[in-house]
């Protein structure tokens, strides 16, 4: 029996003698057609297939969003770096400027307090300061009146700090009852070779008073000195007490200053021991 | 069966990728098989034609003028081979 009729048929309608393009051809024209003469049909069959198309998308931009993001992210942090850098430096410049403003105001120059009280208002030869330990203020550091013109860069002595709190300060004046502080007497452009060593005493009420030899010739009108940066004059001689049966004189002191109007003071410490 | 295989990932690429890797896919196939830039056109449109975009058929368009060089191009170059 002969099979030539079957083989025949297969030749006519073998897959082998149809192209891959004819073939996608074909199911491109099968497509369109399911889709303009049966769209839901189409639409049931290719909604899957649109969603995860979809997803695969969503996540495919994940990733190369992310990787956008990382470059983004690299650089934005490589500028903030050099931001924070620059405000870093920035900041070490404004802590020497703080250091350097406030080195001015209490190494070299002392510690400027404003006076709270003066007397009358506070007991009499003290004076009470604004500044505090807060501030830098020891127990034992000299005030000096701010110098004018004239008065050298020392300032003129006023007294020690004899108590100290967190915001404030007392300062017991050289005038004070039993204070006492060591001294020169001389005319006032001598050199301080020139000047006579006194111990000065505090007589109370603004006054000072010291004890000379009677050779040594002062004056009215002299002016005594107290040890601060160099010879600082702290009075002046108002009256001479002169006792014929006695070798030394009196020397009653006034401040160089009106201790009642004094506004600011400076700080510093001198090394003078505490009244 | 590299036809084969071309064809089907420029038929998944119409669906999953972006177009331009589908046109770039389409072209690379056309040169073994000049009527796939037309049948993956005509898919295109198929999924992705709305007649609010646009009155022409563009993928259509492409990939028949992109069929229609192939076709031009194998056709000289058999005559050539043919000539030699």
């Amino acid at each position: 029996m002969k099979k030539t009729f079957l083989a025949k048929r297969n030749a006519i309608f073998s897959l082998a003698n149809i192209s891959w393009g004819a073939f996608a051809l074909a199911i491109a024209i099968f497509l369109l057609f399911l889709r303009l003469l049966a769209p839901n049909l189409f639409w049931k069959i290719f909604t899957p297939v649109f969603r995860s198309s979809d997803a695969l998308g969503e996540a495919s931009h994940a990733i190369f969003v992310s990787f956008g993001d990382t470059a983004k992210l690299t650089i934005q942090n490589e500028k903030l770096a050099d931001e924070n850098a620059m405000l870093v430096n920035e900041n070490q410049a404004l802590i020497q400027k703080v250091k350097s403003i406030s080195g001015l105001s209490t190494n070299s120059r002392g510690i400027i307090a404003g006076v709270v009280a003066s007397p009358p208002e506070s007991p009499y030869d003290t004076l009470v300061l604004s500044a505090g330990s807060n501030d830098g203020v020891a127990l034992g550091m000299e005030a000096f009146a701010i110098p004018n013109d004239g008065q050298g860069d020392g300032g003129v002595p006023l007294g020690v700090v004899s108590a100290v709190f967190a915001d404030f300060s007392r300062v017991t004046l050289f005038s004070a009852p039993d204070v006492t502080v060591n001294g020169w007497v001389g005319k006032k452009n001598l050199p301080a070779q020139a000047g006579l060593p006194l111990i000065i005493k505090g007589t109370g009420g603004g006054t000072m008073s010291a004890s000379i030899a009677r050779s040594a010739n002062i004056a009215v009108g002299d002016t005594v000195f107290a040890p601060g940066p160099g010879m600082l004059p702290i009075g002046k001689i108002v009256r001479i007490d002169n006792d014929p049966l006695s070798t030394s004189v009196i020397l009653r002191i006034m401040p160089t200053l009106n201790l009642f109007s004094i506004a600011w003071v400076v700080v510093r410490d001198t090394g003078i021991s505490q009244p | 069966m590299i036809r084969g295989t071309l064809t089907l990932i420029t038929f998944i690429s119409t669906v999953f990728f972006p177009w331009p890797l589908t046109a770039v896919l389409a072209l690379a196939t056309s040169v073994f098989e000049p009527l796939i830039p037309l049948a993956i056109g005509l898919f295109a449109d198929t999924l992705y034609y709305t007649p609010q975009a646009g009155i022409l058929p563009i993928f259509t368009i492409y990939g028949a003028i992109i069929t229609v060089v192939a076709f031009f191009v194998r056709s000289r170059l058999s005559e050539s081979i043919i000539n030699k």
